[in-house]
């Protein structure tokens, strides 16, 4: 078996006296997508923040292609330059064009030329069906143009791994689609996924694993088929049943 | 009482020379107290204790003492420090820039805080350092939000430019009074002087309003 992009062992994390996170283990293999679900406040967007060192683990290892997490500066900045993030409020920089936010890690961290730069962030734009809109400011693009210019600024690092926090919560529903049809078309293209989602859609289509957290703890995790179908924890058939999940 | 405005006249150009020297003397502060007012700011920021305490205790002791003490304790102290003795216009704008980098680091450090947290999360989730987060994410943002207070921040320290007068710096405020005492004409020269202040700051603080306004929009 090859060697797991993400490994974590036994990851544990608190806030004071609050355990977001104990006995987490789980593996993501390159050109998989692995949905996390379960409850608001389950620790998934934790485990996320946790992974790319926005927050720092309290017990436990998680290992990226084998090698334990650095927790040195710049050892987590080498990290982050190969995972690429996208948030729930896209965090797009607001004095800056579409196109120059893509650019931004090219830039400033890769060095690229500006010309290069350029070229790499016009065809992210492509990509993302946002040609038209390069020279907008993201205060007048709307939430799904912003999270498809987020997904290409993450992408403009061409990292291994994607990490999605709730890529769609903070959308309209009809804005959703096309999001989540970016997410599609990069799976399909073998882009290694890890999902934070509350779409069960999403994630029985195109997870190729799924997790299921609640109270800072893995209940269950295996294929789709498995969890939405056939879950083997009442916990987990209840958090789907909640959601009007009718399998 | 008979008025002799002509006095005004005749002086023409040596108040033209006050003026220009007083807008030199506010373009030449702020031009030090912007980067000043950041650095403080970033100071303040950093993380580090000792960092932070000096800028603290900076910001706290030119912020609360009246701008007048820092120019004649400038005045008095700093060619005993140096040995040396600057020339007035140069004593009064250290004196100034002390003062106004105080005032426009606690400007700095509102704008960088009020910038949300998720900003430099995007920046270091890209790979950038703590640095440049905050030179290519949240100081431009930051820089864009404080406009309107560093504008008023200006037109204060605009008129206050007058109180280095005290110093014999031949500022606008110096040279009116240096007219009046030699020709007697003090309600004219006085008026001179209030005409031009006001004439000069009335579209600079109408600046600051337009740019509120625009501000108030777009956030």
């Amino acid at each position: 078996m090859t060697t797991p992009m993400l490994d974590y062992v036994n990851v544990a994390k608190r806030f004071g006296d609050f355990v977001a996170l104990s006995g987490v283990s789980m593996q993501v293999h390159p050109g998989q997508v692995v949905c996390l679900i379960g409850p608001s406040g389950s620790g998934k967007s934790t485990l996320l923040r946790c992974t790319n060192g926005l927050e720092l683990i309290d017990g436990g290892e998680i290992k990226l292609a084998g090698k334990t997490m650095p927790r040195d500066p710049r050892g987590m900045r080498a990290v982050r330059q190969r995972m690429g993030m996208v948030f729930q409020n896209f965090e797009l920089f607001p004095h800056r064009t579409a196109l120059a936010n893509i650019m931004s890690g090219p830039l400033t961290v890769l060095r690229l030329s500006r010309a290069d730069a350029e070229q790499r962030a016009t065809a992210l734009l492509a990509k993302v069906g946002l040609s038209d809109k390069a020279a907008s400011y993201p205060a007048n693009l709307s939430g799904g143009q912003q999270q498809r210019v987020a997904i290409a600024r993450a992408l403009a690092m061409q990292p291994d791994i994607m990490l999605f926090d709730e890529p769609t919560s903070a959308l309209d529903p009809e804005t959703i689609g096309e999001v989540l049809n970016v997410m599609k078309q990069l799976a399909e293209e073998g882009m290694t996924m890890l999902v934070v989602t509350h779409e069960m859609n999403f994630a029985r289509r195109v997870a190729d694993h799924v997790v299921v957290f609640e109270r800072g703890a893995i209940i269950e995790q295996g294929p789709p088929k498995q969890i939405f179908e056939a879950p083997l924890v009442e916990r987990t058939r209840d958090f789907l049943s909640h959601l009007g999940w009718e399998g | 009482m008979t008025f002799d405005w002509s006095i005004i006249q005749t002086h023409a150009g040596e108040l033209l020379q006050g003026t220009e020297l007083t807008i030199m003397l506010a373009v030449a502060t702020m031009a030090i107290a912007i980067p000043g007012g950041i650095i403080l700011a970033l100071l303040r920021l950093s993380g580090s204790r000792i960092l932070a305490a000096i800028s603290a205790s900076f910001t706290e002791f030119f912020r609360n003492l009246p701008l007048i003490l820092v120019i004649y304790a400038a005045y008095y102290m700093l060619p005993l420090a140096f040995d040396f003795a600057f020339s007035p216009i140069v004593t009064a704008l250290i004196a100034l820039s002390l003062n106004v980098s105080a005032y426009n680091g606690e400007t700095f450090r509102a704008g960088i805080a009020s910038i949300r947290r998720g900003q430099s999360e995007a920046a270091l989730a890209l790979g950038m350092s703590r640095f440049q987060a905050m030179r290519e994410v949240i100081l431009p943002q930051a820089i864009r939000r404080v406009l309107p207070v560093l504008a008023s921040t200006w037109v204060s320290l605009f008129k206050d430019t007058s109180l280095v007068s005290v110093i014999a710096v031949g500022d606008l405020a110096y040279t009116s009074m240096r007219i009046r005492s030699q020709t007697f004409r003090v309600l004219e020269m006085l008026t001179a002087m209030a005409a031009i202040y006001w004439m000069l700051g009335y579209p600079q603080a109408k600046l600051v309003d337009w740019l509120n306004r625009r501000t108030g929009i777009s956030e």
